[in-house]
């Protein structure tokens, strides 16, 4: 039970860095894809895109590469730190975000959308900057779409696998995270502890998708009394 | 006074324009997708201009030679959208107060409370946009833009949105406020009716290109022609309301009055007044023996005439647009100067509150 816990935690951990990463980046790659016309948009829109499309093994593969000894943050971190990320929890929460990424940008992108834009230049013909006008008008309009996309990321973090084992390994204590560790006890044959997470993870699921069903739904509502873009 | 000379290509569409508007109401009209908004935009700093430049009051708020462009926040311009644009998250108060919180305190002209108070919006501060009616909504636009203490008010189509007794009392609080604040404006139409009503001068744009730059009643076959929005011209004026008989009640315009049907209002109300220029009648001697109750005498200023189609502006104390055929003028013998009568129906008469 006690290694649940921990298991559990660690689990938590991950997502939950993964979360904050992706949060800024994502939500500057769907400010950038809705409000910006630039050369290479298609470009960055496929690449945001792609982690959606390969196999999360194949994610992993790419991270490893990149953060192991011949890749440049496995240099540099390897030079700042006497050790490159492969196999440490940090690893495995550059994996989630990478692979949750794609989900997030998509629900921040129809939240954005959702906005007018004329409200947008309205408020910067009233004075306000480029910041100020997305935090007093573009991100309180969209909130509820963004913590939607937000859970979204948070639940395929937490249920990452794939490129999560291949770059951070399985090591009890340090790397494994309840879908590893499920992985771990249906090859040893425990099967009351892997059913055991297996339901914590349907638990922390169902949970996450139904705030996130909710917000999806509220904000829908919203945008359409508002003459917006449902989300 | 602003000056600006303009030009901006987009594919399918070049504008090409210039002009010096003074510090009285300047309409800028013509019909859809001729280039109007895209101009109000280069003015206000939304889009930016190809080539040319913009001046306000001798500063340059945008020059391709110089290489200066002001962004919208440094030009000190308010602008009225269309449906207002308010932000629907924030309630009126703070819709108001959001442009005047983010100027210098040294800069704060106009106080948004009084502003509030000006336009009737007192009672409604603690409302969100949601539960405001469309000329509520205009007006909290117009008093957001004016907290500001802009040196240009820009208006885009205010009106497009709203109800015909809507768009005569946003017209009113239009010209009250350029009477109280003396802020030039330039408003944005494709409907004559609105800018004979408000505007001192017009600039007519027809393909991205100036067409005319007159007094309003003067650009109105010009406008025909340009495919303007002048089958329905409507007079529109300011009146209070005078005495009432069971049926009547008579309004005061200016220095005239005319009948109307019986009013449900008080003696003393100020009410916006639309009259419909072919619902006018033009006399050339006094009519005796008539049902219309409405025979006002006054003189031709100017008569327009193209393709059939005439309107003559009669001075009767207030000036009133009719409209007539060419078969009518010529067989009344009407041109500038003639001494003509005004006949309509106290029922022609729409009277809106103020």
């Amino acid at each position: 039970m006690n290694s649940d816990i921990s298991i559990v935690a660690l689990s938590l951990q991950i997502a939950l860095v993964a979360t904050a990463v992706t949060l800024p980046i994502g939500m500057f790659v769907a400010w950038l894809l809705v409000r910006k016309q630039f050369r290479g948009k298609f470009v960055l829109d496929v690449i945001v895109s792609l982690p959606l499309a390969l196999p999360p093994v194949v994610v992993g593969y790419a991270l490893l590469w990149v953060v192991g000894t011949n890749g440049w943050i496995g240099q540099l971190s390897e030079s700042l730190f006497g050790s490159t990320l492969a196999f440490t929890w940090i690893a495995a929460a550059l994996a989630a975000a990478i692979v949750s990424l794609p989900l997030v940008v998509r629900s921040f992108t129809a939240a954005l959308a959702g906005v007018d834009p004329r409200l947008e230049s309205a408020a910067r013909g009233l004075g306000a900057g480029s910041v100020r006008t997305f935090l007093t008008i573009t991100l309180p309009l969209a909130y509820r779409g963004v913590i939607a996309g937000v859970m979204l990321g948070f639940v395929r973090a937490l249920s990452e696998f794939g490129a999560t084992i291949v770059v951070a390994g399985n090591i009890p204590g340090r790397t494994q995270t309840v879908p590893s560790a499920i992985f771990t006890r249906i090859s040893s044959g425990d099967t009351d502890a892997a059913w055991r997470l297996a339901l914590v993870s349907v638990v922390l699921g169902v949970l996450a998708l139904v705030i996130h069903n909710w917000l999806v739904r509220r904000s829908s509502n919203n945008s359409d009394s508002s003459n917006g873009r449902a989300l | 006074m602003i000056s600006f000379d303009l030009r901006l290509d987009r594919p399918g569409f070049s504008l090409d324009v210039a002009g010096e508007f003074d510090g009285g109401i300047t309409a800028v009209f013509g019909p859809s997708g001729t280039g109007k908004t895209s101009l109000l935009n280069c003015i206000a700093g939304s889009v930016r201009p190809t080539s040319g430049f913009v001046e306000l009051n001798g500063k340059t708020l945008y020059s391709s030679d110089k290489k200066v462009s002001l962004p919208p926040a440094k030009r000190r311009i308010g602008t009225v959208y269309q449906d207002g644009a308010l932000f629907p998250h924030l309630d009126v108060r703070r819709n108001i107060e959001f442009g005047w919180k983010l100027i210098d305190e040294s800069e704060r002209r106009l106080n948004p409370l009084e502003l509030a108070e000006f336009l009737g919006l007192s009672g409604l501060l603690d409302r969100k946009p949601d539960a405001l009616s469309g000329g509520e909504r205009q007006r909290v636009a117009i008093a957001r833009a004016l907290a500001t203490s802009p040196a240009l008010l820009l208006l885009d189509e205010p009106l497009a949105s709203l109800d015909i007794a809507r768009r005569g009392s946003i017209l009113n609080y239009l010209k009250r406020v350029h009477a109280e604040f003396d802020i030039p404006m330039v408003y944005v139409s494709h409907s004559i009716t609105e800018v004979v009503s408000i505007a001192s001068r017009a600039m007519l744009l027809r393909d991205g290109k100036v067409a005319g730059f007159d007094r309003p009643s003067a650009l109105l076959l010009g406008a025909a022609a340009a495919g303007g929005d002048i089958d329905n011209l409507e007079n529109i004026l300011d009146g209070v309301i005078g005495d009432s008989t069971d049926q009547l009640t008579n309004i005061r315009i200016g220095k005239v009055e005319i009948s109307t049907r019986h009013q449900n209002k008080n003696q003393g109300e100020n009410v916006v007044v639309s009259v419909g220029a072919n619902q006018i009648i033009l006399a050339a001697e006094l009519p005796t023996r008539l049902s219309a109750r409405n025979i006002l005498k006054g003189r031709v200023t100017e008569v327009w005439s193209q393709h059939g189609k005439v309107f003559a502006e009669v001075d009767v104390g207030q000036k009133f647009i009719v409209e007539l055929t060419e078969n009518a003028l010529n067989e009344l013998g009407i041109s500038q100067g003639s001494e003509v009568y005004l006949v309509f129906k106290s029922s022609s008469v729409d009277v809106f509150d103020a």
